[in-house]
């Protein structure tokens, strides 16, 4: 133990020092670490619960993280009781130095896939200890590993969806393997992109193939769907339904997505969209015959005819269940009252309640409403969740009637400055991405063979001026004999 | 009371089959209707009145039956008195007329194989101008038994010995008047262009009146209402127009251009083109209705200008080239008053409305819905007050949104782009592996199933 605690125990760097200092420092303090690691892991498992006791994750990261892990993997040691043990290790996760951190290599990837395993940890306090420490390690969030992948199958399949927000709510923009890497100088400088750190020569992220990136995808469309965020689900199921294809490919993750894409921009937007025009050619020709069964319901969401819908809807049942999209497929149902109401926006002012059972069907029963009442709690639900804007009053003879409200009066000149402004900020805040790509792109063998050929190519072109003269006249001759003679 | 019976079940089956029955008695005299017409169009137009009129019926089958012995064209006899059989089989017209038809039978042949024999010798003799006229002989005759499809096969035959350019012009003439039999009208269209001729411009004033008719039917026939009025408003001079009574009355064409400028011209191009077109003044003079229900529409008097047109309509359905177009055009006609009519208010009783366009007792809202429901009225109804009100632009508040939208978009792009480049620079994208395996779906069968997954979407473990 004693042999030990003066390396374990050392702090790598102390106050602020430049990027240089601290990479020496902490390179050196990794180096002695792993070579405890390696010739005295014994010693480690067996006072591991102590130097846990003595030290500050926040701290001494680095060692910390050493001792977790030889304690945790392969499997728990039995030296120290599990409940401490899992205790340390969500400590450790919540509040490790993340610059300290990009250091420790594929240990600390281990650990993410440990928590994320859902083996260990209790689900929910997995999924929430994971989604912070993946944003400790990497704020912008922006760059895929595969922990988000882990954490996004552990959050969806024991269903904790919210405290893995946090983490998937982040724009994706970043993979690993990206090609032409470039070699950070410092690790520690916390200017540096995502991309830099977390990449597979660190450790921090393993290697990502096209179908887990779509999974990953699809498992966050299907979290938004259990907490009907469908603008977010829309989004989700769009990046899979449009990911860039080579040579006509397509997967069966795309066409899954694909037939989720459509249930939800019904929900979303009232109708079928078409997709982005980056979608690829032959996906697409798959998807037009592949989810006919999804398109149809798509054509008959925009009909009038409720019961027609509900049939087509009875009469595919298996395939909804097949694909997992009952519970989509019933919410569209029971969407549908709904945008028959918003349709009645383009042609009415106000209406009065009976009118508008009488004009709309529920395709959930396939017949009218029973009452104005049920009417009235349905536009109620509507205006509460913010679909409709409108509000119900009544008349002085009894009729209770809906009067809708323009949508263009609820924004002050203020109002739309701070929401251009906010967009700005927005906008600014992809510069670090832009700038990332473009230093990453620009800088690549191709690349620069493009341009000098590009180069090249225009010294050469660039006519000679005589010479040029000299073909005008050419030319115009010709011409001239043309006319003369014919 | 018999006879009442026969035209009964004759209309149960013309009802049947689908066509049109006009059970107002129109305006028209059916005489004086039929003497502005000459060639074989009399006999058409005579068999759709006979077939659609309720109170025309047994004349204009008479009429069309007088008209078929009179030719040459058996299958034509046939027709008229099949219809006349089932209609009024007390006529003394019902009875079959066996030794004409015999005869008329016979005396084609004749003619026919003379007419051939004929234009074997011209050919052989090598003389262009002679098989031309052979073809051209053949061919009017083969037109006037009835035989189109043979008739305008001689006619094309005519081509490679034209020399001249009036010879052209007489090979589109030909090939074209078959063609409005058939009612082939893309066919016309592509054949007028044949028959322009880039002659003098005295020439092609001459020529004007034919060209604008029988593009104008095309057009009309197509459904392109507007080009189609534009036509028939350019018809000029009448007196060469009235050459061209086989295919259209001076009549006809101030109905025509009339009705289709009201269906599709507003109110400025109304004036300018139709009102103040003194050429097409003369047209206009003979059906003076036309002219009042435009003026009339021009003048903002919307409830009477569809009036006239309502009186007229009858009339208009016995045409064989416009029945088709009258419901649509009338509804077009209806819709542009309307809208109209609304224009200069933010706000209008439906009262009013009805008062304006209603037929008494009834409701003109059913057809506000549709019409703005498809987008051809800008307002919106106010079933509780009773009110039509216009939809107020606010070009401030979409502005607003159009900017928010549009930085929303930018920045969406921005990343779903650096996003594809990172993926494509990660070498992520699916390809499309083996090209033509034994799977024929490429790629669709990847594996992407893992342990993990079964419970994600349960489904999986069916596929």
């Amino acid at each position: 133990m004693d042999k030990l605690a003066p390396t374990l125990l050392a702090v790598p760097v102390e106050g602020p020092v430049d990027n240089a200092t601290y990479d020496a420092a902490v390179k050196n303090h990794v180096q002695k670490l792993s070579k405890i690691l390696k010739d005295q892991s014994g010693d480690i498992i067996s006072h591991g619960s102590n130097f846990l006791e003595l030290l500050d994750p926040s701290v001494h990261s680095l060692s910390y993280l050493a001792i977790l892990h030889t304690l945790l993997i392969p499997g728990p040691a039995t030296s120290v009781s599990r409940d401490t043990l899992l205790e340390k290790l969500l400590i450790f996760l919540l509040t490790f130095d993340p610059i300290q951190c990009r250091y420790a290599g594929s240990h600390l990837h281990d650990l993410f896939l440990l928590a994320g395993g859902g083996d260990i940890l209790p689900p929910s306090a997995a999924v929430e200890a994971l989604a912070t420490a993946i944003l400790r390690l990497d704020p912008t969030g922006s760059m895929l590993t595969t922990a988000h992948v882990c954490l996004a199958r552990l959050a969806y399949s024991t269903n904790n969806v919210e405290p893995a927000l946090q983490a998937i709510d982040k724009n994706i923009v970043f993979f690993p393997g990206m090609a032409n890497p470039t070699e950070p100088k410092y690790l520690c400088d916390i200017s540096l992109p995502p991309p830099a750190y977390v990449a597979r020569e660190t450790g921090l992220t393993g290697t990502l193939k096209p179908p887990q990136v779509m999974e990953y995808d699809l498992l966050c469309g299907l979290m938004y769907c259990s907490r009907r965020e469908w603008a977010k689900a829309y989004a989700a199921f769009e990046r899979i339904v449009a990911f860039p294809t080579r040579e006509g490919g397509v997967s069966k993750i795309m066409v899954e997505a694909y037939k989720k894409w459509v249930l939800v921009s019904l929900l979303l937007k009232g109708k079928l969209v078409d997709t982005p025009s980056y979608t690829g050619a032959s996906a697409s020709k798959f998807y037009g015959s592949l989810a006919k069964a999804y398109t149809s319901i798509a054509v008959l969401f925009v009909a009038d005819d409720a019961r027609e819908l509900k049939a087509e809807v009875d009469k595919n049942t298996t395939t909804w269940l097949d694909d997992g999209n009952g519970g989509l497929v019933k919410e569209v149902l029971a969407a549908y009252q709904k945008w028959r109401v918003l349709g009645l926006e383009q042609i009415y002012s106000k209406i009065s309640l009976s009118e508008i059972r009488q004009q709309t069907t529920s395709a959930e029963t396939g017949a009218p409403l029973a009452k104005d009442d049920d009417v009235e709690m349905l536009l109620q639900n509507m205006i509460i969740s913010g679909m409709l804007s409108g509000v119900i009053e009544k008349n002085d003879d009894g009729t209770t009637f809906l009067t809708f409200l323009s949508p263009s009066t609820n924004l002050s000149e203020q109002g739309v400055a701070q929401e251009l402004a906010s967009s700005a900020i927005r906008l600014k805040q992809l510069q670090p991405l832009f700038k990332a790509t473009r230093d990453r792109l620009g800088t690549s063998k191709e690349y620069i063979k493009h341009v000098i050929k590009e180069e090249k190519r225009i010294e050469k072109s660039e006519p000679d001026p005589t010479l040029a003269f000299d073909a005008h006249v050419d030319d115009e001759d010709l011409m001239g004999g043309v006319i003369a003679t014919g | 009371m018999a006879s009442d019976q026969h035209l009964l079940t004759y209309f149960t089956t013309m009802d049947n089959q689908g066509s049109i029955i006009v059970r107002d008695t129109p305006k028209l005299d059916l005489d004086l209707y039929i003497s502005n017409y000459q060639g074989r169009s009399c006999f058409e137009r005579l068999l759709l009145i006979g077939q659609c009129s309720v109170p025309l019926c047994v004349d204009a089958l008479k009429a069309a039956i007088a008209e078929a012995k009179s030719g040459k064209d058996i299958q034509r006899y046939r027709d008229a008195w099949e219809c006349m059989r089932i209609a009024a089989p007390d006529e003394p017209e019902a009875v079959f007329d066996q030794a004409w038809v015999t005869s008329t039978e016979k005396s084609n042949k004749v003619e026919t194989h003379r007419l051939e024999a004929e234009l074997k010798g011209y050919k052989n003799n090598l003389v262009k101008e002679s098989i031309r006229i052979g073809h051209r002989d053949l061919g009017e005759h083969l037109e006037a038994i009835g035989d189109l499809n043979a008739a305008s096969e001689t006619y094309i035959k005519m081509r490679p010995d034209a020399s001249t350019q009036a010879h052209i012009q007489d090979v589109g003439k030909h090939i074209i008047s078959i063609m409005l039999q058939k009612g082939d009208w893309p066919g016309v269209s592509g054949n007028i262009n044949k028959v322009l001729l880039n002659g003098s411009s005295e020439q092609q004033n001459a020529d004007q009146p034919y060209q604008k008719i029988v593009s104008g039917l095309a057009l009309l026939g197509s459904s392109k209402y507007y080009d189609a009025a534009k036509c028939f408003l350019e018809t000029g001079d009448s007196t060469i127009a009235q050459q061209h009574n086989d295919i259209i009355s001076l009549n006809d064409i101030a109905t025509y251009g009339g009705l289709l400028a009201l269906a599709s011209m507003d109110r400025q191009e109304l004036q300018s083109r139709l009102l103040d077109n003194s050429s097409f003044r003369t047209y206009l003079e003979l059906e003076p209705h036309v002219r009042k229900a435009v003026a009339m529409f021009v003048n903002g008097r919307y409830s009477s200008c569809l009036a006239i047109l309502e009186s007229y309509q009858a009339d208009y359905l016995l045409d064989i080239y416009l029945q088709k177009h009258v419901f649509t055009l009338f509804s077009q006609i209806r819709s542009k008053c309307i809208i109209q009519y609304f224009v200069p208010f933010s706000c209008v009783t439906l009262d009013t409305m009805n008062a304006a366009f209603a037929k008494p007792g009834e409701s003109i809202e059913a057809e506000l819905v549709s019409m703005i429901k498809s987008g051809t009225l800008n307002a919106r109804i106010n079933t509780i007050d009773k009110l039509l009100v216009a939809v107020s632009v606010n070009p401030r508040a979409a502005t607003q949104k159009k900017a928010l939208d549009t930085a929303k978009n930018y920045e969406n792009e921005a990343l779903e782009r650096i996003r594809r480049m990172s993926l494509a620079s990660a070498g992520l994208e699916v390809k499309g592996s083996h090209k033509i395996g034994g799977n024929s779906l490429p790629g669709v069968g990847d594996i992407w199933y893992e342990s993990g997954r079964g419970q994600v979407v349960p489904s999986e473990s069916a596929a």
